[in-house]
């Protein structure tokens, strides 16, 4: 709710402010340097616009132009609109595609930025309404997860799989941190799922089918190096480097070419199954 | 008295006999020689490598050790590894009496490396202990996991096969994708939305009283 805030703090001086200084900025049409800088600050467009900088090198978009309209159009349906009707709130789909948008401005390695915006999001989706009680719940929790998953174009089991596990029931009230979790598993998943393609890419070599003995070598030796040992977090990653390094996974897919098999190949779908299949063994589920 | 494995260290697989005191042939009455003798050998005349022997001394001023080595068949040598070394600086006085001692390897004259007996000489010239020994002899292995010994890979891929894949482009893949399932696997909810269903089911009967 503080950002809200601060954005109709901001908004609310703008419409008293502007007809104020119009006149006296109308009769100083020479232009002293100092009063439109004045103007600027007491009508709050420094404050707007800086935080629409930052959120733009925060979220650093393709098209920066679309990704600010998009900002500002927010920022007026949610500024003065919000103080008069609370009783107008948009309806569920809209707070989902808002919840959306904001959810995916930052890289989820962009821890802080991350967080804030989950925050964001979860404001926007528990808002209180007249007919509502405030709190997220778990349809809209997993209607939230599904569009995830959706648009980072993740094969449909995968996705399953995964709700699966990290899912809310319907009728359940979710808690920020379950949200939060749910959330990141997520997108930590569709990068999973895009860096599976790519190496699919490298293992098939261009060909379009990779053969079947090389990809299960190398899911094999990640299924090695994840399951490992219960030392504590350097020497996991010493060993997981160790284990993944080219030289060991040479001779791996080395040894797996030798075998005397019927070289099958493997289609990207059931690469990808399998993949993730061990990716997903290893999100606790939400209890 | 004997050599005994204590509690939370691999012990010598081993089979200890009991500290010998040395005697004169002939001799009716039981002297005190203050030389007494334990042996260690493998059983079913195993061999290891002893890295380190750790103990603990109950009156014993000087050790010695032989050790007898996997070698060549025929009959096989003694080699002394340790000459009297002094575990009490002055026999007749308390210090270092119940010490614990640990030898190493590089403090040994000879290799150890595949051992099938050890022998333990022990003198205590001091007529003031009528009883010295050693106590929880124990040989702790070293516990090294095999992907950190072999920091240079073994062999070499001989021919590249034709079709093998860059393993530079394939490492750099999976390694990427190993951290991001670790990411994962070190997180977890921290709040608990309590459920108390039975297989997905709220039904009374199946709800206990505890």
């Amino acid at each position: 709710m503080a950002a809200y805030e601060k954005r109709r703090a901001a908004a609310a001086p703008a419409p008293a402010a502007g007809s104020g200084p119009a006149e006296p900025l109308g009769a100083a049409a020479g232009g002293e340097p100092g009063g439109e800088a004045e103007f600027l600050l007491r009508s709050g467009v420094t404050a707007m616009v800086r935080e629409a900088l930052l959120k733009v090198l925060e979220a650093r978009p393709e098209e920066p132009v679309s990704f600010l309209a998009d900002y500002f159009e927010r920022l007026v349906l949610g500024g003065p609109g919000a103080a008069e009707a609370a009783a107008e709130l948009p309806a569920p789909p809209q707070r989902l595609a808002r919840a959306l948008w904001y959810v995916r401005l930052a890289h989820h390695s962009h821890r802080t930025a991350f967080n804030n915006n989950i925050s964001t999001a979860y404001e926007v989706l528990g808002a209180s309404g007249r007919r509502r009680r405030p709190g997220v719940d778990g349809r809209l929790y997993s209607e939230l997860l599904r569009r995830i998953c959706q648009l980072g174009a993740a094969p449909q089991e995968v996705a399953a799989a995964l709700l699966r596990r990290v899912q809310c029931r319907d009728h359940e009230a979710v808690p920020f941190d379950v949200f939060r979790y749910g959330v990141l598993t997520c997108f930590v998943l569709l990068e999973f799922v895009a860096k599976a393609h790519t190496l699919y890419d490298v293992l098939d070599g261009g060909t379009g089918a990779a053969d079947k003995r090389v990809c299960q070598a190398v899911l094999h030796t990640l299924e090695e190096a994840l399951g490992g040992s219960d030392f504590s977090v350097p020497v996991r990653y010493l060993e997981a480097g160790s284990k993944l390094g080219p030289d060991c996974l040479a001779l791996a897919m080395d040894r797996a070419l030798q075998e005397r098999k019927l070289s099958a190949s493997m289609s990207r779908d059931e690469f990808l199954k399998k993949a993730t299949a061990l990716f997903v063994a290893k999100v606790k589920p939400v209890d | 008295m004997s050599g005994a494995a204590g509690p939370g260290r691999a012990p010598l697989p081993c089979a200890a006999r009991a500290a010998a005191a040395l005697q004169l042939p002939g001799g009716a009455e039981a002297a005190r020689p203050g030389v007494a003798v334990i042996d260690l050998r493998f059983p079913r005349g195993g061999a290891a490598d002893v890295h380190e022997i750790v103990f603990k001394n109950f009156y014993t001023a000087f050790l010695s050790v032989r050790v007898q080595r996997a070698g060549p068949p025929g009959p096989r040598r003694w080699v002394t590894c340790l000459r009297d070394h002094r575990l009490m600086p002055s026999p007749h006085t308390e210090e270092g009496s119940q010490d614990y001692f640990s030898l190493r390897h590089h403090q040994m004259l000879c290799d150890m490396e595949q051992v099938t007996a050890l022998r333990f000489i022990l003198r205590q010239p001091s007529p003031a202990w009528l009883h010295f020994s050693i106590e929880e002899l124990q040989s702790p292995q070293k516990d090294f996991p095999s992907w950190l010994s072999q920091l240079t890979p073994p062999e070499q891929p001989a021919s590249p096969h034709g079709e093998l894949p860059d393993p530079e482009k394939v490492s750099t893949e999976v390694q990427q994708m190993w951290v991001l399932t670790e990411v994962i696997r070190a997180r977890q909810a921290a709040a608990r939305i309590g459920r108390f269903d039975v297989d997905g089911c709220y039904d009374v009967n199946l709800l206990s009283y505890t």
